[in-house]
């Protein structure tokens, strides 16, 4: 009894150390094989697979991808991760790796060179002058999807910087889409005398602090803007303070709402009519049906007028990118994919679900709102411009974009928020500079 | 054993070194060594200062607020009738999550947010005013949201505590004439120092590496303004995109919470003779 006693006793921590190590090797078995090759990223015949962070995308995709798959013979497979940093993290890492999507998407501007810099990305200069003879792109976006020289990326989509107002409101208080900086005063104070917010304005996410000011940075002198993004001008120079004066001046007046006002919240206020026109990308346009509101009966939309009417006219363009890892799991379907991207009938089906510009010129938005803008933008030859959170090396924006958050919430006057944005323009572009030598 | 010590030593200590390893090169391209560089922005940043003085707000917060009201909803809702529902209230925060709690408070102190509202409805619009937007309320704001959840897990400690007092020791306290405050502070008081050291412990800890809060209801903004060390350290590393930087917050946020904890478990434990 004893002898059958210690035998079950020594029986009970060896069979445990068993059943621990099989855990163990098999738990080690599984991860070994999930690192060398995801089921996600593999190559699945008659389809790319798409890095994405924005999932709410994910059945446009699918849709120009049955498009694109009538042309190429590849549909496209979304893989969304809707945390914008770790989204970065995740493809960053992945480009080294076997493990890269087919395609990417990535932002253009110092984003793509950012990303284009470190390697790991296919060279599309061919792709983008088959798309140039067919006058599928515009000549004025190869800059932002360049690096030294080479293109690295091809348009995902075009959105403009535009404020969306609500129709029915403007018509009740008799006014109009304004087509001055004049009158632009006169439906804020309009709509301030009637208790209802002029603009929206926000810091909410970070990122939405730079939207007054490229706005307005632009509409006092465009040409300084692009001297200013590209590190040629100063943040301390007349144009960016007379810039700041307006916004604080707008806040002071009380024109804008709380700088802890949800973007996300936009469409819903204009159709309560609380506020009266959004600041915002076209890409909104989506927002606004979600929210209930029907183009051109419920919301109109305009590009904020210049400040002074001998100013050049412009229009800040958000333009994101495909990216073609150099080891993405199906690189041929990529390249046979992204050169068909731009193809009208993909862009028909993309722009429709977007409700937004098409980076192909050719195609039209079936958004009457949007058409009228990209009508507006040709007759009126704007001048295309970079939005700011792609126009300069990405350490700068950031951290500017946290200084303009802080004076939209009244911890520094625009002299101080503009010296601040200088000092890290210094510090950023003679950093950005070294990395390059 | 030693699958435990590989594990820690895979998970825990690498990682360890290597951010120590990493904290001391830049930020460029080619990723120099850079001595103290990445340390020295502690006092050339003032983003970085003022993270250091909410970390400290947020220690104190973190565990005054708790051990206050945690053993006051405690002793109140001891053996009172309505007790089992007291509790449920206080306690029922502690099992959201911090993203859940930032949402709820979220939607309370935004500018158009509930508690301004009110204020409004009451007559007191004056009072009215953007929580989350100016430096060190906000701060502050959000030390009473998370008290408000981290306060639940003290109020179960100290109940637990409070039931393991043997009566005896109360009733001898009553018959030598002792009322209810010198009962409470002679003889209840010294019965939950233990359970006050747990408390107190988790709550520093905590106060510490407060993140997901403050994520949610500002992402340490406005301005870098409610930034801790904890969300310096992720906004350096994953937003700004200085991995050296964000290194060196880390090893500082690191040394400070094992050196505060350390100190305070060694001058406790040898106080109680452990």
């Amino acid at each position: 009894m004893s002898a059958s006693g210690r035998t079950r006793r020594a029986a009970v921590p060896l069979a445990r150390r068993r059943f621990l190590a099989g855990m163990a090797a098999g738990a080690a078995t599984l991860a070994v094989e999930g690192c060398a090759r995801g089921d996600s990223t593999s190559a699945q015949p008659g389809t790319t697979s798409i890095s994405n962070d924005n999932a709410t995308w994910d059945e446009g995709y699918r849709s120009a991808g049955r498009e694109l798959k009538k042309i190429t013979g590849y549909a496209l497979r979304p893989l969304s991760n809707p945390s914008v940093t770790s989204y970065q993290q995740v493809v960053q890492m992945t480009l080294q790796t076997s493990k890269a999507t087919d395609l990417v998407k990535w932002a253009s501007g110092y984003q793509l060179k950012r990303l284009a810099r470190a390697g790991g990305l296919t060279d599309l200069t061919k792709v983008w002058g088959n798309y140039a003879a067919k006058g599928w792109v515009r000549g004025s976006a190869r800059e932002a999807m360049s690096y030294h020289g080479k293109v690295y990326g091809v348009p995902l989509y075009e959105s403009y910087y535009v404020l969306f107002y609500s129709k029915p409101v403007f018509q009740r208080l008799g006014l109009s889409a304004p087509g001055s900086w004049a009158e632009l005063l006169h439906c804020a104070e309009v709509l301030k005398g009637n208790k209802i917010t002029p603009f929206l304005a926000s810091q909410v996410g970070g990122w939405p602090a730079i939207e007054w000011f490229q706005e307005l940075v632009t509409k006092v002198d465009p040409r300084f803007y692009q001297r200013l993004v590209a590190g040629q001008a100063s943040y301390t120079d007349d144009a960016a303070r007379q810039a700041m004066n307006i916004w604080y001046d707008f806040m002071r007046k009380g024109w804008m709402t709380s700088p802890d006002f949800d973007q996300a919240r936009g469409p819903g206020a204009l159709k309560a009519g609380t506020v009266g026109m959004f600041l915002h990308g076209t890409w909104q346009a989506q927002g606004m049906t979600a929210a209930g509101m029907k183009a051109d009966v419920d919301y109109g939309a305009f590009i904020l007028p210049t400040v002074r009417p001998s100013t050049p006219k412009s229009v800040i363009a958000e333009s994101g990118v495909f990216t073609v890892p150099s080891r993405a799991s199906s690189h041929e379907a990529a390249m046979a994919n992204v050169g068909a991207w731009l193809d009208p009938s993909v862009q028909r089906v993309w722009s429709d679900f977007l409700e937004d510009s098409s980076a192909n010129p050719t195609v039209r938005s079936s958004n009457p709102v949007v058409a009228r803008l990209q009508l507006d933008i040709a007759r009126e030859q704007r001048i295309p411009l970079v939005r700011y959170w792609e126009a300069s090396p990405p350490s700068l924006i950031q951290g500017n974009a946290d200084d303009l958050g802080g004076f939209m919430a009244g911890q520094t006057s625009p002299a101080t928020t503009l010296r601040r944005m200088q000092e890290r323009a210094q510090d950023e572009w003679a950093a950005w500079r070294r990395d390059e030598a | 054993m030693a699958p435990a010590v590989l594990l820690v030593t895979v998970f825990l200590l690498v990682p360890f070194v290597w951010t120590i390893y990493r904290s001391f090169f830049s930020d460029s391209r080619t990723s120099g060594f850079s001595w103290f560089g990445n340390y020295t922005r502690f006092v050339s940043d003032p983003a970085l200062s003022r993270s250091i003085v909410n970390t400290a707000m947020w220690v104190v917060g973190t565990v005054l607020l708790p051990l206050v009201l945690g053993l006051a909803i405690a002793c109140m809702t001891n053996a009172t009738r309505w007790s089992r529902l007291a509790r449920l209230c206080v306690v029922l925060p502690y099992a959201l999550s911090g993203s859940a709690v930032a949402v709820v408070w979220n939607f309370m102190l935004t500018t158009d947010g509930a508690v301004n509202q009110v204020l409004t409805t009451l007559g007191l619009g004056s009072l009215a005013h953007g929580w989350l937007l100016t430096w060190p309320g906000n701060t502050l704001v959000m030390i009473l949201a998370n008290a408000w959840q981290a306060t639940g897990v003290a109020v179960i400690l100290f109940l637990v505590g409070l039931q393991s007092i043997p009566p005896e020791t109360l009733e001898a306290g009553a018959l030598d004439g002792a009322g209810s405050w010198q009962q409470f502070r002679h003889i209840v008081l010294p019965q939950l120092r233990p359970i006050s050291i747990i408390v107190i412990g988790m709550s520093l800890v905590n106060g510490l590496k407060s993140f997901d809060l403050i994520w949610v209801l500002t992402q340490g903004g406005p301005g870098r303004a409610t930034e801790t060390l904890a969300v310096s350290m992720y906004n350096e590393t994953f937003l700004e995109l200085r991995p050296g930087a964000g290194a060196a917050i880390a090893v500082v946020l690191t040394v400070i919470v094992l050196a505060a904890s350390w100190l305070y478990l060694r001058r406790q434990l040898d106080v109680k003779g452990e």
